[in-house]
C-alpha cells in the first residue's frame, strides 16, 4: 500500500514537471522521475511475488538500461536543438522541419 | 510503539525520493534541479538495495548517478553557457496541469490498490550468480536485444551530434 502510494505520487510529481516546465532539460529530468517511480514499483512488486525475484531483477536491469539509452538520445537531441535554435525553451520550438 | 529499522529505512528513502522529485519540479536554479535529480536517483538505488537487489542498486548508481546525471550536467553546461546571471528554469503553472497530475496520481493509486493482496513482507537477497545464470541462459535473447539497443542508441547519438555540423 505504502509503495503503491509512493510510486503513484512520484509519477504524479514527474507528470506535473512535464506539464509545467518550459525548459527541455527540466522536462527530461521530470520524465526520469516518472520512470524512476515506475521502476521502484516494479521492483517492489517483484519482491512481493513469490519465486519471481530473480526474474524481476533481470527485467528491472533491462528497464534501467533502456531508460539510460533513452536519456542519452534525448540529451543528444537537446544539445543538437540548442546549438541550432539557440534556445531550450519549449515555447520557442514550435516548428518541425521535414 | 516501536518502529522497526526497516520501516524507518523505507520512509527515509521515500522522503529523499520525494524531496529530490520536488526539487526537479520546483527548483529555479539548474544546478539545484540536477542536485535534486541526483538525490532522487540515490533514493531509487536505495530502494533497490532495500528490496534485496544489490546488483541492481549498484547498476543504478553507476548508470544514473555516474552516467546520466553527469551527462545532464554536461548538457546543462553546453546549453546554458554564456548567459548573464546564471541559467534560470521557467515554469508555467496552470490549474489544469496541477489537476491532471492529481487525477493521474489518484487514478494510479486506486487502479493499483488490488495488487496489495499479493504482497508479502519478507524479502529475499539474490546472489549475483543467480542473476548471471538468468541473463546468460533463460533471458539470453532479451539480454542480446538490450545490447543491440544500446549500440543503436550510441549510433543515434553519434548521428544526431554529427548532423549538427554544417
Amino acid at each position: 500500500m505504502n509503495l503503491i502510494a509512493l510510486a503513484s505520487v512520484l509519477f504524479g510529481i514527474g507528470l506535473l514537471g512535464v506539464l509545467v516546465r518550459r525548459d527541455i532539460v527540466a522536462v527530461l529530468a521530470s520524465i526520469e522521475v516518472m520512470l524512476g517511480g515506475a521502476t521502484v514499483l516494479l521492483v517492489g512488486l517483484g519482491v512481493s511475488v513469490r519465486g519471481a525475484s530473480v526474474s524481476i531483477e533481470g527485467i528491472a536491469l533491462m528497464v534501467v538500461v533502456v531508460i539510460a539509452a533513452e536519456a542519452a538520445v534525448a540529451l543528444a537531441l537537446l544539445v543538437a536543438v540548442a546549438r541550432r535554435m539557440h534556445t531550450t525553451r519549449i515555447d520557442d520550438l514550435t516548428e518541425v522541419k521535414g | 510503539m516501536s518502529v522497526s529499522v526497516s520501516t524507518l529505512l523505507f520512509w527515509g528513502l521515500a522522503l529523499l525520493a520525494l524531496v529530490g522529485a520536488l526539487a526537479v519540479v520546483f527548483a529555479v536554479d539548474v544546478m539545484r534541479m540536477a542536485l535534486g535529480l541526483g538525490a532522487f536517483f540515490l533514493a531509487v538505488a536505495g530502494f533497490f538495495a532495500y528490496y534485496g537487489f544489490g546488483f541492481l542498486a549498484l547498476a543504478e548508481l553507476f548508470v544514473y548517478v555516474g552516467g546520466v546525471l553527469v551527462l545532464i550536467l554536461f548538457a546543462i553546461m553546453l546549453v546554458h553557457r554564456g548567459r548573464e546571471g546564471g541559467p534560470v528554469l521557467e515554469s508555467r503553472w496552470s490549474v489544469a496541469s496541477v489537476l491532471a497530475a492529481i487525477v493521474v496520481t489518484g487514478a494510479l493509486t486506486i487502479a493499483l490498490m488490488p495488487i496489495t493482496e499479493f504482497f508479502r513482507q519478507d524479502t529475499t537477497f539474490i546472489v549475483p550468480s543467480e542473476l548471471s545464470t538468468l541473463l546468460l541462459r533463460t533471458m539470453l535473447p532479451q539480454f542480446e536485444a538490450i545490447g543491440v539497443l544500446l549500440l543503436a542508441a550510441l549510433a543515434a547519438v553519434v548521428v544526431i551530434m554529427g548532423g549538427d555540423r554544417e
